[in-house]
């Protein structure tokens, strides 16, 4: 098929770190046409981030962190985990909790976990220290509905010690937003213990550590928020579908391409019309990747 | 050459992984209260603070730690506004890591703007009415304060947003005799604007003002009752030596 463009790696190629990250070394135009969804998602993140960092010049857009926020003003949104972590320590339903929830449960039923592929600030962490690390793609042995269990042991965990314990000690999101306030207050002679600055720093570098060695361990297996936001995924309005599955020329480009070990290409083998896997993070990486001309996989956002 | 610690955790935060680690090491003198409790330096230093002062409209104690979620909301809702009131707590309570707490009032005491419970997204924080609240109480240590120890000063009452409804004043020739009554609601624009140096009141928690109030108010009736000569060695004997020490403090900074 030589009238296909051969913009990604062609299906022999060892995959490897380095050939994964090769297209950039084709001009930066070429592979924004090529990685418009990616180009996109980096922008809705940057967007997160500066709007969450214009808190700190007294822009009430984004306030607090992505576990629990106040948004433009006036709106309170409570990420879902942290609402389940926070009903179960306080063995108390929170009608305040509930109704800060609710936003963003509507949002999951449209979206499903986009969550961690376009606004999760771990996501670009996690792709930067995929580039300095020279190694095989991590392939993943351990099935991830094994992280199920995660969440319910926090869940249990937060219940019997009536502490939020996830959310409040280990969570990248809480972890990540945790360390900016703590480190502009020092900065600005705010009031503001050390250690809260030095231990939300030591969460992110420890994940960053355990992404060099496990790449997505994290994403796939361990972090309760995605897995909580991966069972929307199953109902969710934002699905993949797959429009023709027999131009499918078996490449399996699509599975190296996933940050999240989603399978695309036994779904496109199987004959599914639509890929509704609790992995999947909305990228669209496999859609860039995708060998075939006319790209048989496609983001899918529609009532039905 | 004298090395202000902070000054020096900056330089170490900054000059890298290094030196940060000596910034590690004082992790463990990191105390939630260090600052008030800045030795010789706090009023009623028989009292303790008792806990932790809570951002207003907080739950009881145990209900609050297992609602609040750490999301910094509150902390930064205050920082918009520019009162930068409360802090998050560190490690050397690992209940309590990461929540929100108000540091020290002399410095950032709480205006009362009612944002940051309105902002909580667990309600960990209540909305309530602002004569409602109950961060804490505030006392007035009668040894060192002007008011009873033959001055006039209105400070106190003057900056504390409840007015009228919190203040009793027993005016006499030893003053105007400042006391502040149970509706306090612990904000601590008192502590801050009290001109004596090292300020004359202290912010204690509800639980702890249970404790001691029968003593407290044991020692405010055996002042009020003493006699002349007794309130003159009292006064010019031991309180105006110990407030002549501390003196009057214009520019405020109380924070290590
Ligand atoms: S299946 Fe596609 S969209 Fe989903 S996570 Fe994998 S690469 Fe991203
Ligand atoms: S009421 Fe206002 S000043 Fe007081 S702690 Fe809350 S945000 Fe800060
Ligand atoms: S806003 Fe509420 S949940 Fe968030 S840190 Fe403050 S008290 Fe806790
Ligand atoms: S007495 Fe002090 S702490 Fe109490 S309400 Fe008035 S200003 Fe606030």
């Amino acid at each position: 098929m030589s009238t296909e463009t051969n913009v990604n790696n062609t299906p022999d190629e060892e995959p490897t770190c380095s050939n994964l990250s090769k297209n950039n070394k084709k001009g930066l135009l070429n592979w924004l046409k090529g990685h418009k969804l990616s180009t996109l998602r980096r922008f809705v993140l940057i967007a997160v981030v500066v709007f969450f960092l214009l808190q700190f010049l007294r822009v009430k857009i984004a306030v607090g962190s992505l576990t629990g926020s106040l948004a433009i003003w006036f709106v309170n949104l409570l990420d879902v985990f942290a609402y389940l972590e926070s009903i179960f320590a306080s063995k108390d339903f929170g009608l305040i909790a509930l109704l800060s929830a609710l936003p963003i449960l509507v949002v999951y039923l449209i979206f499903g976990r986009s969550f961690c592929g376009w606004v999760c600030p771990m996501d670009y962490i996690f792709h930067v220290a995929d580039r300095i690390r020279k190694c095989k793609i991590f392939d993943f042995k351990i099935s991830p509905n094994y992280g199920y269990i995660i969440p319910l042991v926090f869940l249990a965990v937060s219940f019997a010690v009536g502490i939020p314990v996830f959310t409040n000690y280990f969570s990248h999101l809480t972890n990540f937003f945790r360390s900016l306030t703590g480190a502009y207050f020092f900065f600005m002679d705010l009031p503001v213990a050390v250690d809260v600055i030095i231990f939300s720093f030591a969460v992110i570098g420890f994940l960053i550590i355990l992404e060099l060695i496990f790449p997505r361990m994290w994403c796939r297996l361990i972090c309760p928020v995605g897995r909580v936001y991966g069972l929307f995924n199953k109902v969710s309005r934002l699905k993949l579908m797959i429009t023709d599955n027999d131009l499918c020329k078996g490449c399996k480009a699509c599975d190296r391409a996933c940050y999240m070990g989603v399978k695309v290409s036994d779904y496109v083998k199987n004959g599914d019309k639509i890929i509704r896997d609790s992995n999947c993070i909305f990228c669209g990486r496999c859609i860039e990747a995708c060998n075939t001309k006319s790209k048989i996989i496609k983001m899918n956002l529609s009532l039905k | 050459m004298e090395f202000d610690r902070r000054d020096f955790l900056k330089l170490s935060l900054t000059a890298g992984a290094a030196s940060a680690l000596s910034g590690a090491i004082s992790v463990f003198d990191n105390d939630a209260n260090a600052a008030a409790n800045k030795e010789g330096f706090e009023p009623l230093p028989n009292i303790n603070i008792g806990g932790i002062i809570r951002p207003p409209g907080a739950l009881p104690e145990k209900e609050f730690r297992a609602k609040c979620i750490s999301c910094g909301v509150c902390v930064n809702v205050c920082h918009t506004m520019k009162y930068d009131t409360l802090s998050i707590a560190g490690l050397s309570d690992l209940k309590n890591f990461g929540l929100p707490y108000v540091k020290d009032t002399r410095d950032f005491p709480c205006a009362l703007c009612m944002e940051c419970l309105k902002s909580c997204p667990t309600g960990a924080l209540q909305p309530v009415k602002k004569e409602d609240v109950k961060m804490g109480m505030a006392l007035i240590d009668l040894s060192i304060c002007f008011g009873w120890n033959g001055d006039v000063c209105l400070s106190c009452s003057k900056a504390c947003p409840m007015g009228a409804t919190i203040f009793d004043f027993y005016n006499g020739e030893w003053g105007n005799q400042p006391m502040i009554n149970d509706k306090c609601v612990g904000c601590g624009l008192c502590a801050k604007f009290c001109p004596l140096g090292g300020s004359a009141i202290k912010i204690i928690t509800r639980d702890e003002y249970k404790k001691v109030k029968d003593n407290y108010l044991a020692d405010f009736k055996k002042t009020m009752n003493m006699t002349n000569e007794e309130r003159y060695n009292l006064v010019y004997g031991v309180n105006l030596p110990l407030i002549m020490s501390r003196g009057r403090i214009i520019e405020r900074e109380y924070r290590d």
